[in-house]
């Protein structure tokens, strides 16, 4: 399934006192994909696009924390998406 | 002029109706103003954005003939006497 998250392995030192985390994750939103934005885009009603954040659905980037998910818990050693 | 403070359920039912229909307003008037800094001949935008600038007027008017002044200086008629500084302000709304 398409997300917007993309994930990457940061270098981990045998130095390293804390458990180190293996996968770590940033979020892309629609903007970086969009470039100049075309006119005339469907619009949220006004009241839904106060909830939203925006006016445009496709412009909409509900950030999802990578530590509450179901396969992250926060005390975890990092988030780690394959480990369920 | 109508009391300054919602009392009564009913109006405060109203006032908090009014004020987030007002503020679905404003927003898309800021989403259409930041749209329109970029794309200045889009016409159809232009359009809305002036249909909701009456919307807004007409909205805040009527809530501020029935609750009283939402802006200060200069931005709101006052009632006498001058009841700007009258609960509830934002944050005890």
């Amino acid at each position: 399934m398409y997300t917007y998250r993309k994930y990457y392995e940061p270098y981990v030192s045998p130095l390293d006192p804390c458990p180190p985390m293996r996968v770590k994750s940033y979020e892309t939103p629609p903007q970086l994909y969009m470039g100049f934005q075309p006119p005339n885009l469907p619009q949220y009603h006004p009241r839904e696009a106060l909830k939203q954040g925006t006016l445009w659905p496709a412009l909409f980037a509900p950030y999802t924390n990578p530590y509450k998910g179901p396969g992250g818990g926060v005390d975890g050693g990092g988030e780690n998406p394959d480990n369920g | 002029m109508a009391g300054r403070t919602p009392i009564t359920d009913e109006q405060k039912e109203m006032y908090f109706r009014m004020m987030e229909e007002i503020q679905a307003v404003d927003f898309v008037l800021v989403e259409l103003n930041l749209y329109l800094d970029t794309h200045p001949d889009d016409q159809q935008a232009v359009q809305q954005y002036n249909e909701y600038v009456q919307r807004s007027a007409a909205l805040k008017n009527r809530f501020q003939s029935m609750f009283g002044p939402l802006y200060g200086f200069g931005n709101s008629y006052s009632a006498s006497p001058f009841s700007w500084k009258e609960a509830p302000w934002p944050w005890q709304v």
